[in-house]
């Protein structure tokens, strides 16, 4: 599945860029299927897209458009779908997006992803992984749109790496303030 | 063709603040492509539209917003947008670029150009979409730091891919150097766009668009972009691109004795290693950020204990520590802080505070001239309240916030020489006494003092045979030399408007030579389905340049303009490896003006 390193993303969107390029040979971050976001306030910049939760929340396809393929990412059958939208409304993270006649959530490129190749920063990798509940983020972004989704889990997952952030600066700072 | 379909957006949006109307218009493609986009073709509508003698803080003065035709493409290090207008801080052409996420999503609004006249009758900001504008008050965002608003907008629309350009209080209050910022920490800097914004009443543009860019010839385009994309990560400068930006240069000018240091008295800096742009990634940076589908990654996020913001670019670092005589990093990161989210340039606001500690320091002002204000280098505790009253116009803020061109009127003819600027606007930190070619484009830039409408990079490089071979004198690669420069400036004024009308980055298209003529065609015509060529860009970009020269004219600009301030001519730095050198700016200026078959009047 595709992993975040959110302390080595720089915001840039080459990842969303090349989703949307080599998917549909335009441009348009609605057409990727992650999307990025910039917390301008607080420094976080990250690509949210499908973690593969445990819940699979967006799996409630009335119509049985759903599936999942080999590499457990989710598959929308584009004749089935009625674009009713349900899957978009399930998911806690905002990761599953309509637009335009078509449902927009992460195929890993086949087993190829091009996101991955486009980050020269290797903040986003392909790898195995523990799948993550999102039961708590569920309960907590009821009501909200998909892009508020995404931006309460990015929020969220930057918390750690501002901790990190600040218990790092100040601690050489007053290293220095004891040396001089 | 009859419409631009690939790349361009093809169309204009008009907005008028006074009546809240605007108006959706298809470009002609056959105007698009004698400018290509991006800055020169802002510089066409300002040059067609404007009455020159209008008031830049009035309701005439047009206020031009543009990307270029692969803003927000697969190409990289292309995330620039430009905003031009009249300026208020030097009364000719007035244009400022910014880089971040804002250009790449004025292009999926399918506008390539956004004209904003008129004045608004009460604070509003502009949300524009695929479908046009609407006018939206927010008397609540009044004195709203820029981060601020933008996330007030964005909550308000509840939308998070919406980009926000917008002024903070130093606009608002229409100081004359405020800037425009966007995504956070991004700066439209110079020439004052933020007081023509703010005399509109526009706190902000917020854009969102859902349009899809298309190119013509999709693999040929995809190729070409992975060959500059190589160029770039293959380039020797790229680790340390990567890991300091442009605050290399502290140390890299510090070197060879150009470093501006207590307002240009001295080119070295002996406590550079303080706020040099090493230290600040040692202990200040946490990540580094990156403009729209750039792979240099070469801004910076930085943690202190009180400020955190993005950037500092070299010209702010250096406006805050050497240029003022402070050996404080940490302050210098919080006056990046304080003036992005004020929307302040730090060029033209630390000219005006150090041009005031040098002549208090020289008697030449005296501290009752300006209601008691003392400063002196290095005063942090004095520059952080001086710069709160020019942001607020507090008092003595009032005067300072007219820069230091207007400030020193006041004051006798020994003081005013002691501005550092050309045509108004306040000179870059970088001292032309040891780079003799931008030296000359400070001196004919059509925006006033800057670097960046030539960036002749290449006479630091020291590649004497290429130098010879390129521009018929060694010399053009060696950067005390006087001889070569008009010849070197003549090509890179060509290649800098080049990557303007493709909103590229310089320091990439320019400075790391990855942008020629002939590649730049190949990319438009596989881009934009345009056919151009490397002949016919020369022409463009040539005929841009003289568009400059004759709006700048229609200015009342004219060739006694084109100079250097006094010290650079006559003064030689004291110490350091520039130790000796003056600058024989007419020489250079007169071979330019020849090599442009311009008349000298």
């Amino acid at each position: 599945m595709i992993r975040v390193d959110l302390s080595r993303c720089t915001g840039c969107r080459r990842c969303e860029a090349a989703c949307a390029f080599f998917h549909t040979g335009r441009i348009n971050p609605e057409l990727a299927r992650l999307k990025v976001v910039h917390l301008y306030e607080t420094g976080i910049d990250g690509p949210v897209v499908c973690q593969q939760c445990e819940e699979r929340f967006c799996m409630v396809c009335p119509e049985n458009a759903l599936s999942l393929g080999s590499n457990g990412e989710v598959i929308c059958s584009p004749t089935v779908c009625t674009l009713c939208g349900a899957c978009e409304k399930a998911c806690p993270i905002g990761a599953v997006t309509q637009f335009q006649g078509f449902v927009y959530i992460c195929d890993l490129c086949g087993g190829d992803p091009k996101c991955v190749k486009a980050c020269t920063e290797k903040a986003i990798l392909f790898e195995e992984g523990e799948r993550p509940s999102f039961e708590n983020i569920h309960k907590a972004t009821r009501g909200m749109n998909p892009q508020e989704r995404r931006h309460f889990y990015l929020s969220r997952l930057g918390q750690k790496l501002r901790e990190e952030w600040a218990a790092r600066s100040p601690a050489e700072e007053s290293q220095d303030l004891d040396k001089t | 063709m009859t419409r631009l379909r690939y790349g361009y957006g093809g169309r204009l949006l008009r907005v008028n603040l006074t009546r809240r109307t605007f108006e959706i218009e298809e470009i002609d493609p056959g105007w698009m492509k004698s400018v290509i986009g991006g800055r020169a073709a802002n510089t066409r509508r300002l040059d067609e539209e404007l009455d020159p003698g209008c008031d830049p803080l009035g309701p005439d003065n047009p206020l031009i917003f543009g990307v270029g035709p692969l803003t927000g493409s697969l190409l990289p290090a292309s995330a620039y947008y430009t905003v031009t207008a009249k300026s208020p801080l030097t009364g000719i052409l007035g244009d400022s670029a910014a880089g971040g996420q804002f250009g790449a999503e004025m292009k999926m609004t399918g506008f390539d150009q956004i004209i904003i006249s008129g004045r608004a009758d009460a604070w509003l900001y502009l949300w524009i979409t695929d479908e046009g504008v609407e006018f939206i008050d927010c008397p609540g965002y009044a004195g709203l730091g820029v981060a601020s608003t933008t996330s007030s907008i964005r909550k308000a629309h509840r939308d998070y891919s919406v980009q926000v350009a917008g002024i903070g209080a130093a606009g608002e209050n229409e100081v004359l150097y405020s800037a425009i910022v966007s995504s956070g920490n991004r700066v439209n800097g110079r020439t004052g766009m933020g007081a023509v914004m703010g005399a509109k009443r526009l706190k902000a543009v917020a854009v969102r668009g859902k349009r899809s860019l298309e190119v013509a010839d999709t693999l040929g385009f995809l190729e070409q972009t992975r060959n500059l994309e190589r160029a770039i990560l293959e380039h020797c400068e790229y680790d340390k691109r990567y890991r300091l930006g442009t605050t290399m240069l502290m140390q890299d000018l510090n070197g060879i004795g150009i470093l501006p240091t207590n307002h240009f008295q001295e080119g070295v800096c002996d406590y550079v290693d303080e706020v040099s742009g090493q230290t600040l990634a040692e202990r200040y940076k946490v990540k580094n950020k990156a403009c729209y589908n750039c792979n240099l990654h070469c801004s910076r996020y930085y943690v202190t204990n009180e400020y955190e913001a993005e950037g500092p670019e070299f010209e702010t670092l250096c406006s805050f520590t050497s240029r003022l005589g402070c050996r404080d990093l940490a302050f210098a990161l919080e006056m990046n802080a304080v003036l992005n989210q004020a929307g302040l340039d730090s060029i033209s606001t630390a000219e005006v505070i150090g041009w005031i500690m040098e002549c208090q320091e020289k008697g030449l002002v005296k501290p009752e001239d300006l209601d008691g204000l003392e400063l002196r280098w290095g005063d942090t505790e004095a520059v952080r309240s001086t710069v709160d009253m020019i942001i607020h116009r507090r008092d003595l803020g009032d005067r300072l916030a007219q820069g230091a061109t207007r400030l020193s009127r006041d004051f006798g003819e020994e003081a005013q020489k002691l501005v550092m600027q050309v045509k108004g606007l306040d000179i870059i930190c970088g001292d032309p006494r040891g780079i003799k070619a931008y030296g000359l484009t400070y001196a004919i830039a059509s925006r006033g003092a800057d670097h960046l409408r030539a960036e002749p990079y290449f006479e630091l490089t020291d590649l004497q045979d290429e130098a010879r071979e390129r521009f018929g004198t060694e010399k053009a690669a060696m950067r005390m030399e006087e001889e070569g420069k008009a010849v070197l400036v003549t090509y890179s004024e060509k290649i800098a408007l080049l990557t303007d009308c493709l909103t590229m980055c310089k320091n990439i298209g320019l400075c790391m030579d990855i942008l020629d003529l002939e590649n730049a065609a190949s990319l438009l015509t596989a881009g934009t389905g345009v056919d151009y060529t490397a002949a016919s860009l020369e022409e463009v970009l040539g005929e841009a340049v003289q568009r400059d020269r004759r709006l700048n004219r229609r200015f009342g600009i004219r060739r006694a303009d084109d100079t250097l301030p006094e010290r650079f001519r006559k003064e030689s730095l004291p110490t350091g490896p520039t130790q000796g050198s003056i600058v024989d700016i007419e020489r250079m200026v007169e071979e330019y003006y020849r090599l442009h078959g311009w008349e000298d009047e």
